[in-house]
């Protein structure tokens, strides 16, 4: 008798039931990591580093290649989310708001590149790391802020400055792109050509696809939920249409999201929550970028990636520290903020991974630099983010109530 | 006995106004009240700028004072401060007497003792208590005018809540009502009116009977429409929405200034039985309909329209709004009652026109900072 309508061994793997596995994987390790009041991301992650010896046998590797647009969709939301957030007004009116993201930004940078430097690294290389090491992971703020409820001023101002580092970091190096063509003596004219496009094409895209999800948001219902369909289509539309133009995605999807928020004079499109879905998207990146990084690089380089890593957060510090309280931040506002704008994960990774493509000897140098900081920060990056919001006083607190147990049923002193 | 009257001069007056503190990505409250008091702590300001019992409100509260004009100018110089200090947070500020669409379990109550007494005992009640109101304090010159100036004034509350009525949507609903924050005043204990009694002699022996079963420990804990408040030497009425304006705010104690001059001099001889008896039907209506509302007069025995009772009211005033100078914004409200154009139907309107309750709190906002673009 043939059985040939069983499926045969050994069994593979769909991409749907590995997905679906690292979701609720992923869920319960974040529902441990949260009964030791512990940041849920660090549960994602931490089952990401358990499932990482498996990778192979399970066909996750695999994933982790085919997920790639996968990461590009949930990075596009979260940068289009930040996007929004980035407020031009808010910066004219308080222009230590800029001054301090440019600060930390800067300052990091800096200190980074002297770092590397000091530690032999080409200049070329150690400009390129610096530059990536300005950004701030948007998805871990976003996810901790979300998670620990936190609403104020050092909340809002933590998602204005990483969008504004976002932006600085791959402004800089998209324009680095163009000293590779004249590493490669390539023509001139290429060499010109290239940076311009990537980031003029960047930057158009992002204004068309909001004039047209604007066009669209005028014509139909102004109801959340629509409007919810409307924008998640359009960055999924967004990612396709960078990556078929070859253009950075990063650099687009926050031009879409920037472009929304500060050329919306109409109010026409609605301020819908992307988080329900992003936390999904997020979970599954988290446990994926946990399985995907090797364990093995911080023995390689953890000691590397412990002074990038220290370099690049008092750059953060001190820049904060050198600006915010003259726009009247509060010192343990000002630690609080510095704290916040520490992470380093998915985006990161992506930005030295799409480097590395540009320049192939950067991923042999500090390839496993990067990834054994973005270990690291797997781990310290969501604890600083809690700690950052907890010292500032925005998040609720952890039992949730708001009440003391009442010790008397008098209704004197209300 | 715990209450000492200090008596202030008569008919000098002041206002204390809840104001939202909002983001401006989808104008939803935020917490943002810590912040914005810090930023003002620095600034000179004609009265005071407080916190109050959620992080998202902020009250400003005007100084003494004798003329509408100057009471007008103080609120403008505040708000101006305030709207000022917001910018800088990228918060805006806004008046109505409830948020129309912010959910109250997101709220968190302002840290100070007193605050966090009340939510102590008084639980969900505490947040729900997220609601916009004035108050008009009116100085007296006597303890026992206070009692009596509380309840003269009380069948003038309808005409108070329909002319600063501003709270229509709740939950992201019209309510139906011209006003739905007094909805979540009178969950508390303590809300309603004062009692019959007629001598600051009978109310303060009133107090201390409440005061020994250990249910108030002072006249804060009464949360009544109308109260004489002891402290200051005055009345306080509190039961209007904060207004969508400023100057709807000043012409409101406008009215109430001169009422009060006009009570204090042709005394009201009539028992009070009769007046709380209909008290709280009166009200109802006024909430519900604003100035199309039945309003029953006790001592009449018959109904009257709140519109028509209140356009003669302001009627009857008039010679002596002259001496106190305010005959302008009582002319302001006739003519407000006469086309309807309260704070409620604003929101409507605008609600109406966008079909979106954040670009109606943006649209507020704008008219509280006196922009031109949000006035009709």
């Amino acid at each position: 008798m043939q059985l040939g309508f069983l499926p045969s061994f050994p069994l593979t793997f769909s991409y749907a039931l590995l997905f679906g596995a690292l979701l609720v994987a992923g869920m319960v390790g974040g529902e441990v990591a949260r009964t030791f009041r512990l940041p849920r991301i660090l549960g994602y992650g931490f089952v990401g580093f358990l499932c990482a010896p498996f990778a192979q046998a399970l066909g996750l590797d695999l994933l982790i290649d085919e997920a790639r647009i996968f990461v590009n969709l949930a990075l596009g939301l979260v940068l289009f989310d930040l996007g929004r957030r980035f407020d031009l007004q808010w910066m004219k009116r308080d222009w230590t708001l800029a001054a301090s993201a440019a600060a930390e930004s800067l300052l990091s940078f800096a200190a980074v590149f002297a770092t590397l430097l000091a530690l032999q690294v080409p200049m070329i290389d150690a400009g390129l790391a610096a530059a990536i090491a300005m950004t701030t992971s948007p998805a871990m703020l976003l996810f901790t802020v979300h998670e620990t409820r936190a609403e104020g001023q050092v909340t809002e101002r933590a998602m204005t400055i990483v969008g504004m580092n976002g932006l600085l970091a791959s402004i800089i190096t998209t324009m680095m792109v163009a000293s590779s063509h004249l590493a490669d003596s390539t023509q001139v004219e290429v060499a010109l050509l290239h940076p311009i496009y990537l980031f003029f094409g960047s930057l158009a895209v992002g204004a068309a696809m909001a004039w047209l999800t604007r066009v669209v948001a005028r014509n139909i219902e102004k109801s959340k939920d629509v409007h919810f369909t409307l924008i998640v289509g359009m960055v999924v539309g967004a990612v396709g249409l960078a990556t078929m133009l070859k253009l950075p995605v990063i650099l687009t999807l926050l031009a879409f999201g920037i472009f929304s928020r500060n050329d919306d004079r109409g109010y026409e499109l609605l301020n819908v929550n992307l988080a329900p879905l992003g936390r999904l998207l997020y979970i599954v990146l988290f446990v994926i970028t946990g399985a995907s990084v090797p364990v093995e690089a911080l023995a390689s380089a953890g000691v590397v990636a412990l002074l990038f890593l220290a370099a690049r957060g008092l750059g953060k510090l001190v820049g904060i520290l050198a600006v915010a309280p003259i726009g009247g931040l509060r010192m343990r506002q000002c630690l609080g903020l510095a704290l916040a704008v520490q992470p380093m994960s998915a985006l990161t990774l992506l930005m030295a991974h799409d480097i590395g493509r540009i320049f192939p000897q950067f991923g042999h140098s500090l390839g496993d630099v990067f990834i054994a900081a973005v270990i690291i920060m797997e781990i310290a990056g969501p604890l600083a983010v809690q700690a950052g919001l907890r010292l500032a006083g925005e998040t609720v607190p952890d039992d949730g109530s708001m009440t003391l147990p009442p010790r008397t049923a008098s209704t004197r002193g209300a | 006995m715990g209450l000492d009257f200090r008596v202030s001069e008569p008919l000098t007056f002041g206002v204390e106004l809840e104001l939202m503190v909002l983001n401006t990505r989808d104008y939803d409250l935020a917490r943002g009240a810590a912040d914005l008091l810090a930023r003002l702590a620095k600034a000179d300001l004609p009265g005071e700028v407080k916190p109050e019992i959620t992080e998202s409100m902020i009250e400003i509260n005007s100084a003494v004072n004798r003329s509408y004009d100057t009471l007008l100018s103080q609120l403008g110089a505040v708000r101006d401060a305030i709207v000022h200090a917001a910018d800088r947070l990228n918060l805006a500020i806004a008046g109505g007497g409830a948020h129309p669409f912010h959910r109250w379990t997101e709220r968190r109550i302002f840290p100070t003792e007193r605050f966090l007494k009340v939510s102590n005992l008084y639980g969900y009640l505490a947040k729900q208590f997220t609601v916009f109101g004035q108050h008009i304090h009116i100085g007296v010159a006597s303890p026992d005018d206070a009692v009596y100036l509380t309840h003269a004034l009380a069948p003038y509350i309808p005409h108070f809540i329909a002319l600063s009525a501003s709270s229509p949507f709740a939950q992201g609903q019209d309510t139906s009502f011209e006003t739905s924050r007094l909805h979540a005043v009178a969950s508390f204990p303590l809300a309603g009116q004062m009692p019959p009694v007629i001598t600051w002699h009978e109310f303060s022996r009133y107090f201390d009977e409440m005061q020994g079963y250990g249910i108030v420990g002072s006249m804060k804990d009464f949360y009544w429409d109308i109260r004489p408040k002891p402290e200051y030497g005055t009345v306080e009425i509190r039961i209007c929405d904060t207004p969508l304006t400023i100057e709807l705010a000043a012409q409101l104690a406008a009215y109430a200034q001169t009422l009060a001059a006009d009570l204090l001099e042709n005394r009201r001889l009539e028992p009070v039985e009769p007046l709380y008896r209909v008290y709280g039907y009166n009200r109802f209506q006024a909430c519900r309909f604003g100035f199309e509302a039945a309003l029953v007069d006790p001592y009449g025995k018959k109904h009257v329209n709140l519109r028509d009772d209140l356009l003669a009211t302001l009627d009857r005033l008039l010679g002596r709004s002259v001496a106190l100078g305010t005959t302008m914004p009582l002319r302001a409200l006739a003519d407000l009652a006469r086309e309807g154009r309260s704070g409620a139907e604003w929101l409507r309107t605008e609600y109406a026109a966008t079909r979106s309750m954040p670009d109606v709190v943006r649209h507020q906002a704008l008219l509280w900072r006196g922009e031109a673009a949000a006035r009709r």
